[in-house]
């Protein structure tokens, strides 16, 4: 029993310390700048709704700002799976914001501006933003395997080629002159319901998150308990013993990309035709970086992805609340992110000590049997 | 066509010497994908003492400019310790530490931008603003048709790169250093076998890499905006590991890749320009780096051949 | 005369690493100009008591003396001064180096540019390299470049490397492991020549006759312990190698004479083009029959591990044919080979045999994971199966690891590694049984095991490929012994028609291409 609980909390320990490191350097920071690093952290957790604020507006409660929270965890979640997915299988997929900037564009002009009812409008939104995500996947895996492209040069690549393509036709053909934004969508295909009066509050309802959730299941057990999450992961591993057991190393990277890609273009959705409702020119959502350290923060596990999803959304979500309560820069929010990635990214470092720690114990402890 | 010509040249020598940087890492065996964020970096670290230096000197003196050069390698090397820490010796995944050091930067720049702004200066701006630098051009050979333009209209910072790439070249393939590292990226066992001490060899290559990303970034900076902000971080930094992927890692070929990268940039917006297109057309044209890259790296990826222990974490003792 | 009785003195020597301790409390005592072997198996702790007196690792207990006084020796730099110079058993060169660029890496003739801008001097390192050479009689060109060099030159280089450094005790860790024969001979000349030049001779070995036609003393560690040092002169190397193996030990594998059966592979014309468009093996025709072992006998990289990749499928053949019971598989993928019964062990274990992050059970069923009703159901993995199937192999073929199945395969020794490999290529249903290498780095214990297994495999009626750089394998097991040299077969003959000197000669390219003569 012992050992179990042993083994559930054993991978816990690394992303808990590189979280609790970046606090408090986080919290240095603060307080270097001259602000209250505990009104700050607390302002984060107001801010989304995780404990009440002093007052609220008309029709606002905690509850509205939870339900924003979650409006904006729900991107979070997919794009940190399509970072795992593609990472199980040995490729670094950092073109998840172009990604979903592509596939959250063409949902947005075909589906967006058009006069469809609700039903149809939002499961067409879901169906073309994975299709165009599994497509703008499927390149960079097969340029991967074909031409043997660093997938990290070809994704950024690709990021910048759509956001310039997609900055010019909005600019071009989709802009609000008011809001130098593209013309906001029609309600019936947004993924959000916005401002539900539900108990005598207005709340925003992310439908986004239920298919999140059967997205982290999914990818679970599509990595744990299949033979294609079989073949994806021996390829992540060793892509020269999973070709040598006769396994389509070529096939499953493209694979592993067309769902991640999927995967990026629902973030891409829930983004932009659920949380925000249009599309800003020339600028590439962060959502596909910082899920780069969410998916590396949650272990590369996709359970582990739901809190490390929240807990990143919490810091970097509460920004502008704590920014107007505290006077703290939004931008802390990527510096403290950051410091966790790099906490994460020396895992391999950490494991590997612990365990020489350990064969060293071993060592002392046989040697004093000897004795 | 001169501005072809001489937009093309300012745009192509600072993504040499990143590329130079990307290839003295990568020929130490360290993968090098933080380019984009030395850069930015040492951009940033330089833009700030410019800044600072700019405000008690007449508009018109050049020294802000050379120290910011300066400057500007010292941060790019300072800020390419993490790489240096999280590859050598938390042997992290390569790939993994080369993109956290390009979200750190920006996360990092940005921040500071807006509180060195804030809390120095007073002001709230999330931009150093420089001044413009000045520009020469040679008498006499300027004169000669078409190939003229490439002495006409010279940034400072392009002769300094020019110096500095051959001094690379010089370092790299002409004395024992240079030597030893390309040594560590065939076989870094052979280099310890003779006494080497390969961690060393490489810490100096990533920080090498780190210094030349920062004069790179710091030329954008005063070539491309006359600013420093986040607007720096537009991928120039993947620009130079392609241009170094398609110039084989070696120093003469990555130059070609360069040339090739700035004129079909600069062909691009003279076209633009030329065919009276509207300016949201530009954007179209800032996609021609980028498609160009890929397509290069389609047709020269696979005959290329990176160094042989490129991103084999070397430690002691496996052997 | 010098005023100390031996050059090289460790004392109370004790090295741990984690879960081993590689040497336990050696103590011993080298006199200059004597060539000293150091003998015992793999894993014995030979290697690590010389990379401690080379300087590559420092040890915990225990004191060194190099010409009666006490030296701390915390690199390879510390070494040199001390005029200690090692050949590694795997060479450490620079490939796309010259030699002489890799002979003078670190110690480099330097001259100033403009006065001040230094340059590395390589005319004046061509020639000290070409003046060494001649002085040695160890003939290489300076200017060659490494990858285009076979073995043995190589070797030459690396020994010429501890000259340039101006070594007096020379360490060499297995020498003679990747020669033939005759290129052995050569060495051992070399290394006699040297000790006449008044150098230090330290030799690590497994090779008995090697060490009692050339050592003049011997110490035998196993298991990390000193368990005795002979005169050469006065011991039989039967004493010998109980000694290296703490029991008697049998010198060849008992076998009954083959009964070979119907013809399983038949390899037709078949030349190979590696990825540079360069053939490395040319025009090569041979069959085997079921109950049978094919040995390929040959230097390294001569192309004998092409033909076992390219029969597996993990290369495509450029041209010629592949038949597989009357079946043509040139063409068919690496799984469609696998299916018609091609099971195979390759040589880089831990790059494609394993996938190193996966656990013990995981690995065992890397080639049959994806059966539908065994270890896959609608394509859901089975894992109790899996996990049943595991149990069975681990104690079947006595893998061991500290948490059975679920063990992580890369936390294991390369030992109980290579039985994963074995277990699972021998388990396979197959008809052909490729095998490169499958005894390289175990021990004497292990090696006799295997052999044994392959052996029986054979009996079974299994036809068997056999790639092996080590010729006493190959004697030992083959029932025909094919010899390549430059991509090309020299000779296939019945192994008892052939002795090892023969083979040697054949893997030298001596007798140029007898199978064709006879077509």
């Amino acid at each position: 029993m012992n050992s179990k609980i042993k083994k559930f909390l054993k991978p816990l320990m690394i992303p808990v310390a590189a979280v609790l490191i970046a606090l408090v350097v986080g919290a240095i920071i603060i307080a270097l700048t001259g602000s209250n690093p505990i009104k700050a952290y607390v302002s984060l957790l107001q801010g989304n709704g995780i404990i009440p604020k002093k007052s609220y507006a008309n029709f606002k409660g905690q509850i509205t700002d939870f339900m924003k929270f979650i409006d904006y965890v729900t991107p979070m979640i997919f794009a940190a799976l399509a970072v795992c997915v593609a990472l199980r299988c040995g490729l670094f997929n950092i073109g998840v914001s172009g990604q979903m900037l592509i596939s959250g564009f063409t949902a947005t002009v075909l589906v967006g501006y058009s006069n469809m009812s609700a039903v149809p409008a939002k499961i067409l939104v879901v169906l073309i933003s994975i299709l165009v995500g599994a497509l703008a996947g499927s390149m960079i895996g097969f340029l991967k395997f074909k031409f043997n492209i660093n997938e990290v040069v070809s994704t950024i690549m690709f990021n910048y080629i759509f956001q310039y393509v997609i900055s010019f036709l909005i600019n071009t053909y989709y802009v609000d002159p008011v809001s130098r934004q593209s013309k906001m969508i029609s309600t019936a295909s947004r993924l959000t319901l916005v401002d539900m009066k539900i108990g005598g509050y207005k709340i925003d309802i992310p439908l986004g998150i239920i298919l999140a959730l059967l997205a982290v299941v999914f990818v679970s057990i599509l990595l744990n308990k299949t033979k294609l999450g079989y073949e994806l992961k021996a390829v992540g591993y060793s892509r020269n013993a999973a070709y040598y057991a006769g396994i389509n190393v070529g096939k499953s990277m493209v694979v592993a990309m067309v769902i991640s890609g999927a995967l990026a273009g629902l973030a891409g959705a829930t983004l932009y035709l659920g949380y925000v409702g249009s599309i800003q020119p020339k600028v590439l959502a962060d959502t596909g970086y910082t899920a780069i350290a969410v998916s590396l923060l949650g272990n590369n596990n996709p359970y582990g992805i739901v809190f490390s999803s929240m807990l990143i959304s919490i810091i970097e979500n509460g920004g502008t609340y704590m920014k107007s309560s505290a006077g703290v820069e939004t931008e802390i929010a990527s510096v403290i992110t950051g410091i966790i990635l790099i906490f994460s990214a020396s895992n391999a470092f950490v494991k590997h000590w612990l365990a020489q720690k350990n064969a060293n114990r071993l060592l002392k402890q046989e040697k004093k049997e000897v004795q | 066509m001169d501005s072809v010509f001489i937009d093309g040249l300012s745009f192509a020598l600072p993504l040499f010497i990143m590329a130079i940087g990307g290839i003295y890492c990568e020929r130490s065996g360290v993968t090098m994908l933080a380019v984009e964020g030395l850069q930015g970096f040492g951009a940033f670290f330089g833009a700030l003492i410019a800044f600072i230096l700019q405000r008690s000197m007449s508009g018109a003196s050049m020294v802000p400019f050379y120290v910011a050069i300066l400057v500007a390698a010292v941060g790019g090397a300072i800020f390419s310790l993490i790489h240096v820490a999280l590859c050598l010796k938390f042997k992290a995944d390569q790939v993994i530490s080369g993109v956290v050091v390009n979200i750190l930067a920006i996360a990092i720049t940005g921040y500071l931008t807006k509180m060195i702004n804030r809390v120095v200066f007073g002001a709230t701006s999330d931009k150093f603003v420089l001044n413009v630098s000045t520009r020469f051009t040679i008498p006499v050979i300027s004169e000669i048709p078409v190939i003229g333009a490439i002495f006409k209209n010279i940034y400072p910072f392009e002769v300094i790169i020019i110096a500095v790439a051959f001094l690379a070249w010089y370092v790299m393939y002409k004395t024992p250093f240079g030597m030893h590292l390309r040594a560590c990226g065939d076989n870094p066992h052979a280099m310890a076998a003779v006494g080497g001490d390969v961690l060393k060899i490489q810490r100096r290559a990533i920080m090498i890499c780190g210094a030349l990303s920062g004069i790179g970034g710091m030329c954008f900076a005063y070539s491309i905006s006359a600013n420093f902000s986040t607007n720096i971080y537009v991928g120039y930094g993947y620009l130079a590991i392609a241009a170094l992927i398609f110039g084989n890692w070696k120093i003469m070929p990555t130059f070609g890749a360069c040339l090739l990268f700035g004129f079909a940039r600069s062909g691009g917006y003279k076209a633009v320009a030329m065919l009276q297109m509207p300016s949201s057309y530009q954007d179209l044209v800032m996609t021609l780096p980028y498609i160009v890259t890929l397509l290069l790296l389609i047709f020269f990826s696979k005959n290329n051949h990176a160094p042989k222990s490129l991103g084999v974490v070397y430690s002691k003792e496996s052997r | 005369m010098e005023n100390y009785e031996y050059i090289v003195e460790m004392r109370g020597i004790t090295k741990r690493f984690p879960g081993i301790v590689a040497n336990d409390d050696v103590s011993i005592q080298i006199k200059k100009g004597e060539i000293y072997a150091l003998l015992g198996e793999n894993g014995a702790g030979k290697s690590t008591l010389m990379s401690m007196l080379f300087g590559l690792y420092e040890p915990d207990e225990g004191e060194i003396l190099i010409r009666g006084e006490k030296v701390k020796i915390n690199s390879p730099n510390v070494a040199t001064a001390l005029n200690i110079g090692m050949v590694h058993q795997h060479f450490k060169l620079v490939s796309e180096y010259t030699i002489a660029e890799n002979i003078v890496m670190g110690m480099e003739p330097v001259k100033k540019v403009l006065g001040f801008l230094p340059m590395v001097n390589r005319e004046k390192a061509n020639q000290e390299i070409q003046a060494l050479s001649e002085k040695y009689g160890l003939a290489v060109n300076p200017t060659d470049v490494i990858q285009n060099l076979n073995v043995s030159t190589q070797q030459r280089v690396e020994i010429l490397k501890m000259l340039y450094r101006e070594a007096e005790i020379l360490i060499l860790d297995e020498p003679t492991a990747v020669l033939t024969p005759q290129e052995i001979t050569a060495l051992l000349e070399i290394i006699r020549g040297l000790r006449d030049s008044g150098k230090t001779i330290i030799l690590i070995t497994h090779k008995l006759d090697e060490i009692k036609s050339i050592a003049d003393r011997c110490a035998i560690l196993n298991h990390g312990k000193l368990i005795d040092v002979r005169d050469v002169a006065t011991t039989s190397t039967k004493e010998m190698a109980n000694l290296m193996v703490g029991r008697e030990v049998s010198f060849s594998t008992e076998k009954q004479p083959a009964q070979f059966g119907k013809e399983v592979l038949k390899v037709d014309h078949l030349t190979i083009h590696n990825s540079d468009h360069f053939p490395v093996v040319k025009n090569a025709s041979f069959s085997i029959h079921a109950g049978e072992i094919f040995a390929i006998a040959g230097v390294a990289g001569n192309g004998q591990v092409e033909i076992a990749d390219c029969i597996a499928g993990l290369t495509k053949a450029h041209e010629g044919k592949i038949i597989l019971r009357d079946e043509d598989i040139t063409q068919s993928s690496i799984r469609d080979r696998k299916e018609k019964g091609i099971a195979y062990v390759p040589e880089d274990r831990q790059s494609f045999g394993l996938v190193l992050d996966f656990d013990i059970n995981e690995d065992l069923v890397l080639k049959e994971y994806y059966e539908e009703k065994n270890h896959t159901i609608k394509n859901f993995l089975n894992k109790e199966k899996i996990a049943q199937d595991g149990e069975k192999q681990i104690d079947k073929f006595d893998i061991r690891s500290s948490q059975r199945g679920s063990t992580v395969v890369r936390s294991m020794s390369g030992g109980n590694q290579q039985k994963i490999i074995i277990a699972r290529e021998f388990t396979l249903t197959s008809d052909l049984l490729i095998l490169v290498q499958p005894t390289r780095g175990l021990d004497i214990g292990a090696i006799e095991g295997i052999r044994k297994m392959i052996i029986a495999e054979r009996d079974k009626g299994k036809a068997v490929l056999l790639v092996s750089l080590e010729l006493d394998e190959i004697m030992d097991i083959a029932d025909t012994i094919a010899v390549i040299y430059g991509g090309e077969i020299q000779k296939i003959a019945p192994a008892k028609e052939l002795t090892a000197n023969e083979v040697g000669e054949f893997m030298m390219g001596v007798h140029k291409k007898e199978v064709g003569a006879n077509e």
